[in-house]
This record gives C-alpha cells, structure tokens and sequence, in this order.
C-alpha cells in the first residue's frame, strides 16, 4: 500500500498553480476568502492588492508554510494537501522580509542553500558562480550579507530562491523600499527568469510594474476581485492605465 | 549527511562571527570558576565576639586568649558594661557576647553547678548558628583539656535562638550551663569523612558548576538560537526548502552538543589546575554520560524552543526550570534534607540525576556499576525530551 503523501507523482496540467476556493481564518477573522484562480506554466503573475488584503497569507499557503482553513490548491502539479515535500522541491520562496542569514557571506547563504536542496557539489559552485556573474555580484561572494546594500540583499535573495532550478518562484513585494534602478534591474532578472521557464508569482504595492505582468489579480479583504491581463482590465474599466483601474476599483 | 554537515558548518561560522556570544561562551564558565567556589563556602570566618567577665579570674582570662588564640574569631575584648555590648550587637560590630558571672572561678574549683551567658546576633543565622557550634567547641575543648570538668551544653536554646531571632531579627540568648561532675571518663567522637576527608566545600560545588554550564549551554543557547532564528524569519527561508525535520533538528544539536562537551572539558582542565581535584573515576564514564546529559537538555531547549514565539518567552520559561532544577538538583544543598514530595518531584529532574552519577563519578571513583540507575534514567529522558522536540517542531504555522 502506497501513504497517500509518499505519492510523488504530478498531475499533468496546462497549469503550474490551481486554487480552488482557498480560505485561511484566523480566529474569527478570515484572511483569506474562498479564493479561486489558475497560473499558466511560465507566466508572470502579478498579486496585487492594498495591505492587509491577504496576498502574503496567500503565498505562504501556497509555499506550504501555512495551513489552509479550507480549500484545494495544486502546486506544479503537487496536491498542496498530501505532497508538500514535493512541493517544496519545485518551489523558490522570496519573503517580504529579507530572510538569508545576515552573519554569512553571499557564498556561504548560496552554498547553504543549495545544499540542502541537494544540488551536487561541483553544480553548485558552477551556479553559484554564474549567479553571482548574472548580479554582479562576483567580487562579493566573501561579503557577509548584513554589509550589503538591500537592493543587493533583493537580487541575491532571488538569486538564491531560484539556484536550484524551481518550477515555480513566489516573491512578496521583492521589490519594496529599493531605488527605481534597482528595481528595473530586478525584473530584468525577473524577465531572465520566465524566459527559462519558470513559473513567476510575484505581489507588489508598484502600478507600473503590474504593467510588466502577463496577467494580474486584485485583492481586497480577503477576496480576489479582478484578475486578466493588464489591457484587459483597462479595457473593461475604461482607464489608461492599471493605476486607475486599482484605484477605481478601490473607490467601488 | 551532506546537509547536516552544511548546517553544522553554518552554526559554528554564526557562533565564531557572533563575537558576543562566544565571548560569553569562553568567558562565563571562566568567570564562574574563579569566583564562585569561594564565595559560595559554607565556612564562616571572622567571627566578632566580646566578653563580659564580672569575674575577672584567671580562669576567665585564659578561655579569652583561646578566642584571641583561634583563626575563627576576632576578638573585641572585655567590654564593660552590659548596655554598651548590647549597643555593639545592635551596630552589627558583634556576632557573640559571652558573659561570665561572678565567682565563675570557683564554682568551678568547687565543681558547683555555674552559668556562662551566650548571646548570638541572629540576624545572619547562618553565622549565629554555626558561630554557636564554635564557641561551645572552644569552651568544650577547654574545659575537656582542663581536665577536671566536663562541659555539657543544652542543645534546646539553638533551636529556640532560630525561630525567634528570625522573626524579631534581634539578639537573642541562649543559656549553657556548665555541670560540674566528678571527673569521669569521657566520650570524644571523632569524624572521618570519606571521599571529601578535609569536607572541602570545593569539591562539592565544583562539580555543581561544570553542571550549571553544561545545562546553560544545552538548554538556553540551543533554545534561544531557534527562538532568534524564528524572529528574524530565516527559519521560513529554511521550511520552504525540503530540508527533513531530523536533519534540522540535528543540525542544530550537533553544533551545540560539541560547544557543550568542549566547556564541559575546558571545565574539567580548570577543576583540575585551579582546585586540585582529580577524577576518581573513569574519565570515559564521565564524558559518556555528560553527553548524554547533553542530549537531555539540547532536546528541552529545542522543545521549549517550539514553544516560545520569541527570545523573551524562552528565556522566562528556561530560567524558570532551570532554578527549579538546580533547587531540587542537590547541587548546592543536600536532597536528604527536601521533604518527600520534593524527592519525589526530583524524579523528573534530570539535574539530580546528572548530579548524583557526576558528584561519585569524580569524589569516589564510581563504576558503570554504580550510575547505571542514572545513566538509563538519563537517556531515556534523552529521548523521550528528543522526540518530543521532533514532534512538536512545525514547519509549517497553523
């Protein structure tokens, strides 16, 4: 007999994340209400949402860091419910806060890291050293993190959410309190990213980057009002630009 | 064993990088070493007395210079009148007043029954009560190397002197009499304390101490590291990933269990240069079951760690076990003298355990033999604490 969460096979679907009507309450409160919505395979997908509206406790369901109230969501194929360290596997997790170790260097986080997803030793070296190339950040590697500026700290933390070659990547607000350069640099990364494949699910407070998503979603209180792609949603609320149309609907 | 080492590897660079913590690390147990032993002796020096003699005999004047004569005491002399003893009591200049009435002298070459007065500060009971053992030694050997009189004290006042003196944290008196007898031949006890013959207070709190610091180490260093690592959220960083549980568990416990046997060693190195006291036993007994003890307190502080959402709550919740273990340890007082429920408590105390095996691992010498009661109690307490730790760890919130 197989356990149910030995399972390790995927479903095959056109869909690198399936949820279906998934609720998070906290006492009384729910955070997260009856949400349903599918990302495609390689698609950037923009959350997007006033604070407070339940996007971080939407993707730390998603990444298995949470436990639904109720509902089902399907990650990379993985039943979220019964196959998590399978989940895990295919999933690169970018926090709202900056969380690599603050005391290692940009190497050690790196090596840290990928070791425990048990990327092989001279493969990690060859990745590392192409990541860090990729962020210019070569003649750091023997920085400890807590030096480095946090725009730096960002496309690191990206850099290390991605070295073991995810499915899908969720970011929370990747890009908050870092200068415009920075940021244009980071979708760059973002873009570099996709183009290889990856599934990205990205939340952001920035309107003009919901204009770089292929398609977007808004929340409000829990529930996911809007979602298509950004003509779209301008389209249909007769705007020019998704700052309006987040603005309207908030006004609604 | 590849991510285990990585991890084990993290923890030492944040260890060795953290220059506080393994400042503290090198310099608490040092710090404990050199001043702890000799401020926790039970021995009391310098004990003040003064004399009122209404008898001014020579008799009088020579069990004066015995007290001049002993390093336990420091004498203040003939004090003139009653009122200005009792105002040097009151000023704290003097723990003893001891009075001979008149005619003392010859009450006694009449072998007639006479009194000697003895007023002990009690407000310091400790010093009162043991400073009583010693004036009636010096009066007992006196008149024992007299040779014509026995002295016999009333053992009743002590006990009086202590209760009361507690709650009125006054002077109080107490009374011996000296019974005067024909010579006869007398009953001398002697002691001899085995494996502590010189009951040096060293060796039993030497000993404590290498447990305090294996305790401290295993338990609140292993607990508030996970606590912080929750707090500043690389933890999430790490339950995101599809690291196992034990692998976590047991990278954080590696680290930790080697610091722990190193000051545990480094402890041991100290006990041997500073205090002279060398292993009676098996060196390979006694690190074998320090690890195990180890093992005890490195899965109670993963299992408080689990507990407590931040660095704060750990604290309060290990230092409070961590005073009631060292209450009921049998580390600095006597377990034998806890009532019963106390003993029985102390069955849950892995610290007794470790106390009893470690304390006659090193003063006497002890054999597997011997500890085998307390090396099971101990692991299996290893585990059970472990398991519970590895159960009670979520990677993922509710």
């Amino acid at each position: 007999m197989k356990l149910p969460f030995r399972k390790t096979e995927a479903i095959e679907s056109p869909y690198s994340i399936e949820v279906k009507e998934l609720t998070k309450c906290f006492g009384s409160f729910t955070a997260v209400d009856h949400i349903s919505f599918q990302v495609k395979k390689g698609e950037i997908f923009g959350f997007l949402g006033a604070n407070g509206a339940g996007k971080t406790t939407t993707i730390r369901m998603l990444c298995s860091l949470l436990m639904p109230t109720s509902g089902q969501a399907t990650i990379a194929g993985y039943d979220l419910a019964t196959q998590h360290k399978m989940i895990k596997r295919n999933i690169g997790y970018m926090s709202q806060k900056f969380s690599l170790y603050d005391d290692l260097t940009v190497f050690e986080n790196m090596q840290m890291f990928g070791t425990i997803y048990n990327i092989p030793r001279k493969e990690l070296k060859e990745r590392i050293a192409s990541s860090l190339e990729m962020l210019n950040l070569q003649d750091q590697a023997k920085t400890l993190v807590y030096s480095i500026p946090l725009g730096w700290k960002q496309k690191l933390a990206f850099a290390t959410a991605i070295l073991h070659r995810p499915k899908i990547v969720f970011l929370d607000e990747p890009t908050s309190g870092v200068d415009p350069i920075v940021r244009r640099e980071f979708w760059d990364l973002i873009y570099a990213a996709a183009s290889k494949g990856v599934t990205i699910f990205v939340t952001t407070h920035y309107m003009d980057e919901a204009e770089y998503c292929g398609r977007i979603s808004i929340m409000s209180n829990g529930q996911l009002k809007l979602i298509g792609t950004p003509s779209e949603l301008k389209e249909r609320m007769g705007v020019d630009s998704i700052e309006q149309v987040f603005v309207k609907f908030v006004e609604r | 064993m590849r991510v285990i080492l990585i991890l084990i590897k993290k923890e030492f660079l944040q260890v060795f990088r953290n220059s506080l913590l393994w400042k503290i690390l090198l310099l608490a147990p040092l710090a404990e070493f050199l001043l702890f032993p000799y401020t926790a002796d039970y021995e009391i020096k310098n004990v003040h007395v003064a004399f009122i003699d209404h008898d001014k005999s020579t008799l009088t004047a020579d069990i004066q210079s015995k007290f001049s004569a002993s390093p336990y005491f420091i004498n203040h002399g003939d004090i003139a009148s009653k009122q200005e003893a009792d105002q040097m009591m009151k000023n704290d200049e003097i723990d003893f007043i001891i009075e001979f009435p008149d005619q003392f002298e010859n009450a006694i070459v009449r072998q007639e029954q006479t009194k000697i007065l003895i007023t002990a500060n009690a407000i310091n009971t400790v010093k009162a009560g043991l400073g009583s053992e010693y004036v009636q030694t010096v009066l007992g050997n006196y008149f024992t190397d007299l040779g014509e009189q026995a002295l016999q004290m009333s053992a009743v006042p002590l006990s009086a002197l202590n209760t009361t003196a507690e709650s009125s944290g006054e002077a109080q008196e107490m009374t011996a009499s000296v019974l005067s007898h024909t010579p006869q031949a007398q009953l001398v006890t002697t002691h001899v304390y085995w494996f502590n013959e010189q009951m040096n207070y060293q060796n039993l709190i030497v000993p404590g101490l290498l447990i305090i610091l294996v305790t401290l180490i295993g338990a609140y260093v292993t607990a508030l590291n996970i606590v912080r690592e929750k707090e500043i959220g690389t933890i999430e960083q790490v339950n995101v990933t599809p690291i196992k549980k034990w692998q976590f568990l047991l990278g954080k416990m590696i680290p930790f269990w080697i610091l722990g046997m190193v000051e545990f060693g480094a402890g041991l190195v100290i006990m041997k240069l500073m205090f002279g006291i060398t292993i009676q036993g098996s060196l390979l007994l006694l690190l074998g079951l320090t690890s195990v003890y180890l093992l005890v307190m490195l899965g109670l502080g993963f299992f408080i760690s689990s507990m407590a959402n931040n660095q704060l709550q750990a604290m309060f919740i290990v230092f409070f076990l961590f005073i009631l273990f060292v209450m009921l340890s049998g580390v600095f007082t006597p377990i034998e003298g806890m009532p019963d429920w106390a003993q029985y408590i102390n069955y849950a105390n892995p610290m007794s355990f470790f106390m009893s095996a470690l304390k006659t691992i090193i003063l006497k010498g002890s054999t597997i033999e011997n500890i085998r009661h307390q090396f099971i109690v101990l692991s299996v307490m290893a585990v059970v604490l472990n398991t519970a730790a590895l159960l009670s760890y979520r990677d993922k919130a509710k």
